[in-house]
């Protein structure tokens, strides 16, 4: 009996402390030295997207719609994405200040993802690998592979604001299904270029993406990605699009996320249903190897140049050395310079050969 | 003259009148390596700049020399192809939305020669690669 006891307070512990733990990531993410970001959870604000429809950036900026409707996006013509509103945002940044906070909407009653919003600055990113994500189920979510997608698997768990900038990782809030192109090629190189931006120069990004569905639909038909810098009121990014959640070769159905072939690529590919989540995770993994491996081959193959020699090149000592001179282990990695070309050209750019390996 | 421009994974330059990225590593790369000849740019740039002994000039792909170098980030540069000896580009290995790409092409090797290529830590780029193309007409 006492060791029932016993068992039963130290799970009560653990609970305790386990709940208190989640609460105190939840509400700030920073160390001490750092001003912590605000995270906060609201509803989707119930505006009627129309209205803007015929107004100009400049008489609508101060509103934010953060609903739009299918309606009010241009048919997909083959590009991954489109520019809506002269790529100006809706919202205004002079109701924000330059402060790093998120917010997410809740789900609505069919478990969808509302419009999420975020001060991107450098203290809100991630400082860790990005973590497992498997364990959220999007609505709409379908775990079905085409040979001929990019990684295989037609869809992706999708950030709305993505993991570099914000360090979200299962966040249901923010998740949603969207397809390997929207992901890479519709999202990524907006997400890219506003990480990039705050990382080098320190300042903040206004950033709100809004997932837009067709009625009850559960799968998103796309969403409106907005940006703007604050510091210098837009002159480093400032960007107003939609990103299709579309992928060619594939009709998907948004109402249920199910989705074929099409007709044109039926002829030509085959179709691979994943019905365990095992299969899948194996799946990916190798062609995550494969890619790789064909990556990193390609960018070896590209450096080097025929007639001329690889060397590494230490930018604070103005040495250069064989890539294989013990010298080179010891380097600190932001000095160090892979060089492909000839050895009068290093020469020429003010470096001197080694005496060690003696290049 | 010699060109230098920042390019993404596909010839990217600008997108929205804006350019795509920047780094101050590649910023003070380029001052290294055009120290004691003359580094054109034009207004756009000159926050890059700033402070640096540099010639700005809207006309730059006009008025640069044989030995000049000319940093472009949003001009088209293809009708200058027969005064450009030298292309230097520094690629950010990412992918930016582009709407506004480089013009010139370098791809025929019987035209342009690789020279060299190097591989450097950017302040907000994990790798960024610097090649350098010459100008060699075999045809």
């Amino acid at each position: 009996m006492q060791t029932r006891i016993k068992k039963l307070l130290v799970l009560l512990l653990s609970l305790c402390l386990l709940f208190s733990g989640c609460a105190g990531i939840e509400a700030t993410k920073n160390t001490a030295e750092e001003p912590a970001v605000t995270k906060s959870e609201s509803t989707a604000p119930k505006t009627d997207p129309t209205e803007f429809a015929n107004e100009t950036p400049a008489e609508s900026a101060s509103k934010a719609p953060a609903t739009f409707s299918p309606d009010q996006i241009p048919a997909y013509a083959d590009d991954p994405f489109i520019a809506l509103h002269n790529n100006e945002p809706y919202f205004d940044i002079a109701d924000y200040a330059a402060k790093s906070f998120e917010t997410y909407s809740e789900l609505d009653e069919l478990g969808r993802c509302g419009t999420v919003m975020a001060c991107v600055g450098k203290d809100l990113m991630p400082t860790e690998k990005r973590g497992n994500i498997s364990s959220v189920k999007p609505s709409g979510w379908h775990s079905v592979q085409y040979d001929f997608v990019d990684g295989g698997s037609l869809y992706n768990r999708c950030h709305l604001i993505g993991y570099q900038l914000s360090g979200e990782n299962a966040n249901e809030r923010n998740l949603i299904t969207g397809t390997r192109s929207m992901n890479t090629e519709g999202m990524l190189p907006f997400e890219n270029m506003v990480a990039d931006y705050v990382k080098e120069t320190g300042n903040h990004v206004l950033y709100r993406v809004t997932p837009v569905f067709q009625g009850n639909d559960l799968v998103a038909r796309g969403v409106v990605m907005e940006a703007k810098s604050m510091e210098d009121n837009g002159d480093g990014v400032c960007f107003c699009v939609f990103a299709y959640n579309n992928e060619p070769g594939v009709t998907i159905d948004y109402a249920t996320g199910a989705s074929t072939l099409s007709s044109a690529s039926a002829a030509t590919t085959t179709q691979k249903q994943t019905t365990t989540q095992k299969q899948t995770t194996t799946q990916n993994q190798t062609t995550t190897k494969k890619q790789t491996t064909t990556q990193k081959q390609t960018t070896t193959k590209k450096t080097v140049l025929t007639g001329t020699g690889s060397y590494i090149l230490n930018t604070n000592t103005k040495k250069f050395h064989n890539p294989s001179c013990s010298s080179v282990k010891q380097m600190n990695e932001s000095n160090k310079w892979e060089y492909s070309g000839s050895r009068e050209e290093i020469i020429g750019m003010g470096y001197d050969p080694c005496k060690r390996c003696n290049p | 003259m010699k060109l230098i421009v920042c390019l993404d994974d596909k010839n990217g330059m600008l997108f929205n009148h804006r350019r795509q990225s920047r780094d101050q590593n590649v910023t003070a790369d380029i001052l290294a390596m055009t120290a004691g000849s003359r580094l054109y740019i034009n207004a756009y740039s000159a926050p890059l700049f700033e402070g640096q002994a540099v010639t700005v000039a809207e006309d730059m792909l006009s008025l640069a020399n044989e030995e000049d170098y000319c940093f472009v980030e949003n001009l088209h540069v293809a009708e200058y192809a027969d005064r450009i000896k030298e292309v230097i580009l520094y690629k950010w290995n990412r992918r930016y939305p582009g709407d506004f790409f480089f013009d010139l092409d370098i791809t025929d090797p019987r035209q342009w020669q690789l020279s060299s290529a190097v591989k450097f830590a950017g302040n907000s780029h994990e790798t960024i690669t610097k090649e350098r193309y010459i100008y060699a007409d075999k045809n």
